[in-house]
């Protein structure tokens, strides 16, 4: 698909992550061991054969610029599109600073959009990742004749609620949008539909509708454009029925890590590969004593102890008599001789000492800093 | 040539050897690019050597069966070797004018490629080969050849005398001047065997290749011809006594060993040192699962893979699985290889994509008196005891 650009917006104003965001935009997340969320999204695009890619940050991005580097480890060191980042761009008085909206980050970006040679565009999010062929979405979105096409779910994804923040679309029996509401708090909804933040549309029209919407001021994409024109355009629902994870809040993001431990969800996901940053790890070694029981591991740990239901990032090391359950345990982590960590999400670098222990809930995991020594 | 593109030192690395003495493992790759160490091959370890010794310029010399092995170097990316000057650069034979010949010996295989060498004026110049496991820096080297101002260097190793007729071996004076050099001898006359690994003055090396080239009764083999012929025309030619973990690779029983030996914290080869890291072209694969029923220990294991069996002083390379029941023992489980249900492997090389069937039996403990110690190598189709 050489006539598509592909636009990931890799912050979220809505997620609520704790600690976990203090330090890193919201796309450069550690997910799934050794992959950040942003792989996933690029990895989906280089799949579908998109390899324009602009991806737009915000702030304290400075671990994503780290991650991707030139972006050959996705192999989108292109000369004919690849992948661009696109740092605050300031444009006039009245806009600059922190992006106050969709439209406002797309407009300061124009420049950038406008240079590409595509025809389409594909926009998504950071907080909800879908396992979906664009090629897909492309051919409703051509067929159906929408000026833009909306992508939608109604699956709870395991979750109990719809979360904060989200659009949710009313839409005809052809799948035609007529209305749309921001969902206000995490509530359980019946049958709505919630937008996955994933659209289509020529990029000639969201060069036209940036730049007339920005002109009065207006900042906010669902409300602003598909809400505000769902009478004006023809914008389509499409619903997605397959695998996707959401992390918007700390909870959801347990939940899409321990969804990497179900071997059906493991062969789905990755079916296609996930490319993210080469860090030439060692093999994992696992030392007599160790005892591992249903976790997923990445290269380069060192394991002597206990590890139940967990997910170790590169170069974890958990030594004798040390217990690790329930836990999404980031790169470097030691936990030392005999401590124990259960229902934890530890950072990057952390080190908890010889004994301690720290114990969350199933509920409310604890979340220790990045760097932090226990 | 602008003088951007002069480089002190370049390597040469053989890698055209067909490794006839690793059976089924080379019956499809060269040597070089034989899976080792869980996600390694060989010819990572002297790639990161150049590369973490500051020589960014490789010239590999092709082959046998070159094809997976060019695919794997590729641009050099993975060892940081994608330069705009220097870099890797594969080097098969080729036609030039009006005859094109094979790579009659090492010798030759470098005489053929003088034009690449002088491409970048080269005041010294490193012969590497592809079949040993070791971390060296030649930076050391080459200083201890200038401080001489020999005009070859050799690298050596103490080895037991019973095993020194596998190797060059050579005698030296005090001062490690080499005054003798035997290749392969039945009675080897000292335990310094060579690593094969060489630093020459680029145009003593020249001088003696063209040399060499118009005897009709030279092997143009490096151990056998150029290095004997300057050692008796009184070359300066000094030993270079390396201090660490070496080893040949070149049959299933030291590939198996060497494999073992990286699970060993006292045989002295660390693989996870930050400063010396050993770079390879990474399978694009997901972090392994241990499932409900697996047990590991004293074993790599790494990306892709899926164990639900019993893992004992073993390597799994990426994407093995070992389903529930499975027992491997003492073994190197190559990429995409599949332990079936409660089988048994033990002293075995599993070969890439070779499934072993459920309750199948693989290998057994070498008996005390085999020579070759034993080792199984296991194909799927094929079973060679090595």
């Amino acid at each position: 698909m050489d006539n598509v650009l592909g636009i990931i917006f890799s912050y979220s104003d809505r997620a609520a992550m704790r600690e976990l965001t203090k330090i890193r935009t919201l796309a450069s997340l550690p997910v799934a061991g050794k992959y950040r969320i942003i792989d996933f999204l690029l990895s989906g695009f280089v799949n579908s054969g998109i390899y324009d890619i602009s991806v737009i940050t915000n702030s304290n991005y400075h671990s994503l610029l780290d991650h991707l580097g030139s972006g050959k480890d996705w192999d989108l060191t292109r000369k004919i599109g690849g992948m661009r980042i696109l740092s605050p761009f300031s444009r006039s008085d009245h806009s600059n600073g922190e992006y106050k909206g969709m439209l406002d980050a797309l407009y300061r970006n124009l420049y950038s959009i406008k240079r590409s040679h595509a025809e389409y565009v594909i926009m998504t999010g950071s907080s909800i990742v879908c396992n979906l062929d664009y090629q897909e979405v492309m051919d409703a979105h051509v067929q159906s004749e929408a000026d833009i096409t909306v992508l939608y779910t109604k699956s709870m994804n395991g979750g109990r609620t719809v979360p904060r923040g989200v659009g949710v679309i009313k839409i005809n029996k052809d799948g035609r949008i007529y209305d749309l509401s921001i969902n206000e708090d995490d509530v359980r909804l019946q049958d709505v539909n919630w937008c996955l933040d994933v659209f289509v549309m020529k990029k000639s029209l969201l060069e036209t509708l940036v730049a007339d919407a920005v002109s009065v001021g207006l900042t906010d994409f669902y409300v602003d454009v598909i809400k505000r024109l769902a009478a004006t355009l023809k914008m389509q629902g499409v619903e997605f029925t397959g695998q996707f994870f959401e992390i918007s809040n700390v909870k959801g993001y347990m939940q899409a890590n321990m969804n990497f431990l179900k071997k059906s969800y493991r062969e789905k996901a990755f079916e296609k590969p996930i490319f993210t940053k080469v860090k030439d790890s060692v093999p994992t070694l696992y030392r007599e004593g160790s005892y591992v029981r249903n976790s997923l591991i990445a290269d380069g740990c060192k394991i002597e102890g206990t590890v139940e239901n967990s997910i170790l990032s590169r170069g974890v090391r958990v030594e004798a008599g040390a217990v690790v359950r329930h836990a999404i345990i980031m790169q470097n982590t030691d936990i030392q001789c005999g401590a124990r960590v259960e229902h934890v999400i530890s950072d990057k670098d952390v080190i908890v000492r010889e004994g301690r222990e720290v114990i969350g809930h199933e509920k409310y995991p604890v979340l220790i800093e990045k760097s932090t020594i226990v | 040539m602008s003088t951007m593109s002069k480089k002190e030192t370049i390597a040469m690395l053989l890698a055209g050897g067909q490794g006839s003495r690793l059976g089924l493992l080379t019956d499809a790759v060269a040597k070089p690019a034989i899976p080792f160490g869980g996600k390694y091959r060989i010819i990572d370890f002297p790639l990161s050597n150049c590369v973490n010794s500051g020589v960014d310029t490789i010239g590999v010399l092709t082959q046998y069966q070159p094809l997976e092995l060019n695919a794997y170097i590729g641009s050099g990316q993975p060892w940081d070797l994608d330069r705009l000057y220097g870099g890797v650069t594969i080097l098969p034979p080729y036609v030039k004018g009006k005859a094109g010949e094979w790579y009659k010996g090492t010798a030759n295989a470098i005489y053929q490629n003088i034009h690449y060498i002088e491409l970048y004026e080269p005041d010294y110049v490193l012969i590497l080969s592809g079949d040993h496991i070791y971390k060296a820096n030649y930076r050391l080297m080459v200083d201890y050849h200038k401080e001489r101002d020999a005009d070859c260097t050799i690298a050596v190793i103490d080895v037991p005398l019973e095993e020194a007729s596998r190797f060059g071996v050579m005698s030296v004076e005090e001062n490690l001047r080499i005054c003798d050099f035997q290749e392969k001898p039945s009675e080897p006359k000292s335990t310094l065997a060579s690593m094969g690994v060489y630093v020459f003055t680029w145009k003593k090396l020249k001088e003696y290749l063209m040399l060499d080239e118009e005897n009709p009764s030279s092997q143009k083999d490096f151990g056998k011809d150029i290095i004997p012929r300057m050692i008796r025309e009184g070359q300066k030619m000094y030993a270079y006594a390396y201090k660490g973990y070496w080893k040949d690779v070149g049959t299933i029983q030291s590939l198996w060993e060497a494999n073992m030996d990286i699970l060993d914290k006292d045989k002295g080869i660390d693989l996870d040192d930050p400063r010396w890291k050993i770079f390879s072209r990474n399978p694009v694969m997901p972090p392994h699962y241990v499932g409900e029923t697996a047990y590991l220990k004293n074993s790599f294991v790494t990306e892709g893979c899926m164990v639900e069996g019993t893992i004992d002083h073993s390597i799994l390379f990426p994407g093995v699985v070992v389903e529930e029941g499975a027992v491997v023992l003492n073994s190197i489980v190559m990429p995409g290889a599949k332990i079936s249900k409660d089988s048994r492997v033990e002293y075995s090389i599993i070969m890439p994509q070779a499934v072993v069937s459920a309750h199948q039996v693989v290998g057994h403990i070498p008996g005390p008196k085999e020579e070759e110690g034993g080792i199984t190598v296991f194909s799927g189709e094929e079973v060679y005891h090595g």
